[in-house]
């Protein structure tokens, strides 16, 4: 069985801000304004991928960061497992 | 408190509402914009579908349909399936009558869209004074055709003096049907400018509703009675207006407005005929004046940080002062009552 994978919820969409990631749930609707700056693109959330998985070139810091972020994402609904 | 992000501005809207056409079957008395024929020059399909390309280039994340009534549109269906074809979200305002069981089949093949169909009235006497003869029982069977499938539906409501009321009927009955409520504020543009004295509720009306909001919190205002919402209801969702902030709304012929109840060559922020929506939306003097329109009036008020002002289309329409702060706002209700009070009992 392959392992659990994170993806956007198919009720929300994300798309690039100066700030970093607007996040839109269309189900309050409502908004996340994630202050992510350049660290993450949102195609990332397009696809099924690990919560590990993050781009190349982070520092150990920054990889923590995105990681609470992504969980805070999951637990807000943004984001669901599959 | 405001948001910081919103203050920045927002690359594109993050919704915006498009009155496809003016054309309605119905002549109800509170339409926003006295939808009746279709206006001269509406787009024509190409020019639509143009626009959807560019609103999908642009990121907007949903378009709300409305008019008129969408459905009159012949083009309506290419205009939907190119918006999901682009992954943009829909919801459609109707008023239910051309609802058939091919066209909710049709619909419920994207999970994209969703349907508010227009009821203001639980009691058929008091949705049909308001909306015409047959009006409620067309929109509870095309609500009744809706929950057979799986699109996401509700009940939309303009309160009114005449349906104040019945708005706990009103849930119940949504409840009843399997689909969600969602009340919308009555305000004075269109038609409804028209029969502004007869159907705006009054400030009792309104005070109470607020108290019934807060206790309701799974029916849905948008935005609209956000300068009457408790602090409670308003972590579920944004606290001030966002027009040319986080909406705005395009006309049959391809206006651009801050919102749908802005209407007017005052408010006309471009012309998609003459520009990209780009270019309206980061260039327009309109939308920078509503980007930084300040209602200092009311900085001194209590709930100050709760709506900032409230609506400016409603201190627009009544007070011809978009600056003015909103005249049916919580705070103003409560003195009004509070001075009704007191001349009636100095007489």
């Amino acid at each position: 069985m392959a392992a659990a994978g994170i993806k956007l919820h198919p009720a929300c969409r994300v798309r690039r801000e100066r700030f970093g990631l607007l996040f839109y749930d269309s189900r309050g609707p409502r908004l996340l304004f994630a202050e992510t700056g350049s660290l993450l693109a949102p195609d990332y959330f397009e696809s099924v991928r690990s919560r590990q998985d993050l781009p190349e070139g982070l520092s150990a810091q920054q990889k923590k960061v995105l990681q609470n972020f992504i969980t805070k994402l999951l637990e807000r609904g943004f984001l669901r497992e599959q | 408190m405001s948001n910081k992000f919103v203050e920045q501005g927002l690359r594109s809207p993050v919704n915006l509402t498009w009155e496809v056409t003016l054309a309605c079957n119905l002549r109800c008395r509170h339409c926003l914009s006295s939808s009746a024929e279709p206006a001269a020059n509406e787009l024509n399909t190409a020019e639509a579908l143009a626009l959807v390309e560019q609103l999908h280039q642009e990121g907007v994340f949903q378009i709300n349909f409305g008019g008129g009534e969408p459905f009159m549109r012949p083009d309506f269906l290419q205009i939907l399936d190119a918006c999901h074809a682009r992954g943009i979200m829909t919801c459609i305002s109707t008023n239910g009558t051309l609802i058939t069981p091919e066209l909710v089949e049709q619909l419920s093949r994207t999970r994209l869209v969703a349907i508010q169909v227009s009821l203001d009235g639980a009691e058929k006497s008091t949705c049909e004074a308001i909306r015409g003869k047959g009006t409620f029982e067309d929109a509870i069977k095309a609500l009744e055709l809706l929950t057979l499938s799986p699109i996401p539906t509700s009940i939309n409501t303009v309160l009114t003096k005449e349906n104040a009321d019945e708005i706990q009927a009103m849930q119940q009955l949504a409840e009843q049907l399997g689909v969600t409520l969602r009340i919308s504020r009555f305000r004075p543009s269109g038609r409804g400018a028209d029969n502004w004295e007869e159907l705006r509720p009054s400030p009792s009306q309104l005070l109470a509703f607020s108290a019934w909001l807060a206790e309701n919190n799974n029916v849905r205002t948008g935005d609209s009675f956000f300068s009457l919402t408790s602090q409670e209801r308003q972590g579920l969702g944004l606290n001030l207006c966002g027009a040319a902030k986080l909406t705005c709304c395009v006309s049959p012929t391809g206006m651009v407005y801050p919102c749908a109840f802005l209407q007017s060559d005052r408010f006309e922020a471009g012309d998609l005929r003459q520009n990209s929506f780009k270019e309206i939306w980061d260039n327009s003097e309109i939308f920078e004046s509503f980007r930084g329109l300040r209602i200092h009036s009311c900085e001194d008020c209590q709930r100050f940080d709760q709506c900032h002002g409230g609506c400016p289309a409603v201190a627009y329409h009544l007070k011809d002062d978009i600056q003015g702060g909103d005249p049916e706002c919580l705070e103003r209700c409560v003195t009004s009552i509070a001075d009704d009070r007191k001349k009636s009992n100095a007489a």
